[in-house]
C-alpha cells in the first residue's frame, strides 16, 4: 500500500516537472505569435497572453519599411521545394542501388557515405563559394540546390528504409514483365517507398527552409534573399522602434513549419529515431 | 561485343550510384580540396593573383589570438549545452519508458519538447534578442515583479549572452536527444526489465545497469553528431548580438570567425579557409578519439547483455 502511495507521489512530481519544461518550451514561441498581433504600444505597455487585433497593421508597417516579406517567402519556398525534390529522388536512387544490387565495392561505398555524413560544412563552403563564383553560379539558386544530388545523410536514411521494404520477388516479377531496371525503381519501388520518401521530404524541406549559413555565403542580391536572410536584417536600425512589425516578420517565418509539424509530427518523430537506432 | 552489349553486362547497381558519385566529386570533394588549397594561399576576393604562402595563414591564426578565443568559446558553449541536454534527455527518456511509472501521453510530451528544434534558428535568435533587449519583456517582468530594481542591459553583458546561447542551444536540442535515446531504450527487450523487477531492482538500478550500458552505441552517436554540429555553431551566436561575437568576443565561435574573415573588407578567403581546415582537423581528432575510447567497452556491454538475455 505504502509503495503504491510513494509511486503516486513520484508520478505527480514527474508530471509537475514535465509541465514546467513544457511551459519553458512553449512560452517563448507563444509570446512571439501573440506579439505579432499586438501593436508596438501594447507590447511596450506590458506582456500579453492573448492575441490582439493589429496583425495587418504590423504587416503593413513591415512592408512599408521596405521589407519584402512575400518575396522572401516565395524565394525560400522555391529553394526548399527544389532541394527537397532533388534530395529525395537521388537519395532513394542511390539507396536503391545499394540495397537491390550486389556489386564490387558496395560496402566500401556505403562505408564512405557514413564518413561523409560527419564532414562539416566549414571544410567545403569557402572552396565551394570560390568554385561557384568562377563558373558563374554564385548568387544563383542552383548553387544551393545542386549539391543535394549527393546528400550522404539522406542516402543513409533511404538505404535504411529501403532495406525494410524491398521485396526481391517483386523486382524479379518486374523483370519478367519486361520492365527496365530504372523502370522497376520508378514504377514498382518508389510507390511502395512513398511513406519513407515523404518523411525524408519533410526533414529536407524544414532544413532547407531554416538554412541561413549557405545562402548567406552564396546569395548576394537583395531580391534573391531567402527568409532567414530577411529576418537577419530585422535587427537593423530601420525597424528598431517597430516591435510589433518585427514580431510579425519573425512569426511569419515559423508559421509554415508549425503547421507542417502539427499535421505530420508522427512522421517526423518516427523519422528521427529511424535514422539513429538501426545500426 | 558492341558497346550496348558491354553496357548491359555492367552491374546496374553502378548506374544507380553514379549520379551520387558524380555529384559528390563535383559539389563535395572538389570544394573540400579547393578549401584546403586556398588555406595555403593569400587569396582575397579583390585580387586575382594569389601567392602560395604555405602555413602563414595557420601561423597567423595563432598569433592574433582571435582563433584561440573562438575555439575556446565554441568548446565552452558546446560542452555547457551538451551536458544538461544529455542529462535532461536521459531523465525524460527513462521516465517515459519506465514500465512502473506509466507516464500518460508520453508521445505528446515528446512531440512538444521536440518542437523548438524545427524552428528557424535565425528567428529564434532574433526572438531572444527582442525578449532580452533593454526595453524587452524580460526586463519588464523582472523589474515589475521586483526581482531587479532597474533594467539590465543583457545584450552588453558577456555572462548573460553566453548563458543565453547555452540556454537556447539546450532548449532547441534536448527534445531531439530525448527522442533518439527513447528509441534506443524501447528497443531493449521488456523481459530484461521484468526479470530485474522480479529480482527487486529499483528504478535507478534498472537505469544504471540495464538501460545505460545497452544504449551506449546510441549515446556515442548523439555525442559525435552533437560535437560535429556544435563545432559549427553559427546562427544563434551570430544573430543574437552584432554578428561579431560581442560583447567582448564572448560568443565568438569558429564559424563566426571564419565568416568575419570571409566578409572582411578585403575578403580574406585564404585565411577563412584555414579556419575551416583547422576546425575540421580538431573535430576529426576528437571524434576519432571518442570512437576509439568507447569502442571496446561497447562490444563488452553487448556481449554481457546477450549472455543475460
Amino acid at each position: 500500500m505504502s509503495s503504491k502511495n510513494s509511486l503516486t507521489f513520484t508520478r505527480i512530481g514527474i508530471y509537475i516537472i514535465l509541465a514546467i519544461i513544457l511551459i519553458i518550451t512553449i512560452v517563448p514561441i507563444w509570446m512571439l505569435l501573440v506579439n505579432a498581433t499586438r501593436s508596438t504600444t501594447e507590447i511596450q505597455n506590458g506582456i500579453g497572453i492573448f492575441p490582439s487585433s493589429h496583425m495587418f497593421e504590423n504587416y503593413n508597417i513591415l512592408v512599408g519599411k521596405g521589407l519584402d516579406l512575400p518575396r522572401g517567402f516565395f524565394n525560400s519556398l522555391i529553394i526548399a521545394l527544389s532541394t527537397t525534390l532533388v534530395t529525395v529522388y537521388f537519395a532513394f536512387l542511390t539507396g536503391y542501388g545499394i540495397v537491390a544490387y550486389q556489386f564490387k565495392g558496395k560496402n566500401i561505398f556505403f562505408g564512405a557515405i557514413l564518413v561523409l555524413i560527419l564532414i562539416p560544412l566549414q571544410l567545403s563552403i569557402i572552396g565551394y563559394f570560390r568554385f561557384m563564383s568562377k563558373i558563374g553560379l554564385a548568387d544563383n539558386y542552383l548553387s544551393l540546390i545542386l549539391p543535394s544530388i549527393a546528400a550522404p545523410a539522406a542516402v543513409f536514411f533511404a538505404k535504411q528504409y529501403l532495406e525494410s521494404i524491398v521485396i526481391p520477388d517483386l523486382i524479379d516479377a518486374g523483370r519478367v514483365d519486361g520492365c527496365s531496371e530504372l523502370g522497376i525503381f520508378h514504377r514498382i519501388m518508389m510507390p511502395i517507398a512513398m511513406p519513407g520518401a515523404f518523411t525524408l521530404a519533410l526533414f529536407t524541406f524544414v532544413a532547407s527552409w531554416n538554412n541561413f549559413f549557405n545562402p548567406y555565403i552564396l546569395i548576394s542580391s537583395r531580391d534573391k534573399y531567402t527568409l532567414p536572410m530577411l529576418i537577419q536584417t530585422l535587427r537593423g536600425d530601420v525597424y528598431r522602434p517597430e516591435f510589433g512589425a518585427i514580431y510579425f516578420g519573425l512569426a511569419a517565418s515559423i508559421v509554415p513549419i508549425i503547421i507542417i509539424y502539427f499535421l505530420f509530427s508522427r512522421f517526423i518523430v518516427n523519422g528521427i529515431s529511424m535514422g539513429a537506432v538501426k545500426e | 561485343m558492341t558497346i550496348s552489349q558491354r553496357i548491359k553486362k555492367i552491374n546496374p547497381g553502378y548506374f544507380f550510384i553514379t549520379p551520387f558519385i558524380l555529384g559528390f566529386l563535383i559539389f563535395g570533394l572538389y570544394p573540400v580540396v579547393n578549401t584546403v588549397y586556398l588555406s595555403f594561399t593569400n587569396t582575397t576576393l579583390m585580387t586575382g593573383h594569389a601567392k602560395f604562402i604555405w602555413f602563414d595563414n595557420f601561423k597567423n591564426l595563432f598569433i592574433d589570438k582571435m582563433f584561440v578565443t573562438a575555439v575556446g568559446n565554441t568548446w565552452f558553449l558546446w560542452l555547457l549545452n551538451f551536458i544538461p541536454q544529455l542529462g535532461l534527455a536521459l531523465l525524460l527518456a527513462a521516465w517515459f519508458t519506465n514500465v512502473r511509472l506509466k507516464i500518460r501521453a508520453a508521445g505528446t510530451w515528446r512531440m512538444l519538447f521536440y518542437f523548438p528544434n524545427l524552428l528557424m534558428p535565425a528567428t529564434i535568435a532574433a526572438l531572444f534578442f527582442s525578449l532580452f533587449s533593454y526595453y524587452g519583456p524580460m526586463n519588464q517582468i523582472l523589474v515589475r515583479s521586483g526581482v531587479l530594481s532597474e533594467a539590465v542591459d543583457f545584450i552588453r553583458n558577456p555572462a548573460a549572452m553566453r548563458s543565453l546561447v547555452i540556454f537556447i542551444q539546450t532548449w532547441m536540442w534536448f527534445g531531439w536527444t530525448t527522442i533518439i535515446i527513447m528509441a534506443a531504450m524501447t528497443s531493449i527487450s521488456v523481459s530484461i526489465y521484468e526479470a530485474a523487477l522480479a529480482d527487486g531492482a529499483n528504478g535507478w538500478q534498472m537505469f544504471r545497469y540495464i538501460s545505460l550500458p545497452l544504449i551506449k552505441p546510441v549515446l556515442v552517436f548523439v555525442l559525435v553528431t552533437s560535437l560535429v554540429g556544435g563545432m559549427q555553431m553559427f546562427d544563434i551566436p551570430y544573430l543574437l548580438t552584432d554578428g561579431r561575437g560581442s560583447p567582448t568576443n564572448s560568443i565568438l565561435t569558429n564559424n563566426i570567425l571564419m565568416y568575419m574573415k570571409f566578409r572582411s573588407s578585403q575578403g580574406h578567403i585564404g585565411a577563412a579557409s584555414s579556419v575551416g581546415v583547422m576546425v575540421f582537423i580538431m573535430t576529426s581528432v576528437v571524434a576519432l578519439l571518442i570512437f576509439y575510447l568507447l569502442r571496446d567497452k561497447d562490444s563488452a556491454a553487448k556481449k554481457q547483455a546477450e549472455n543475460k538475455g
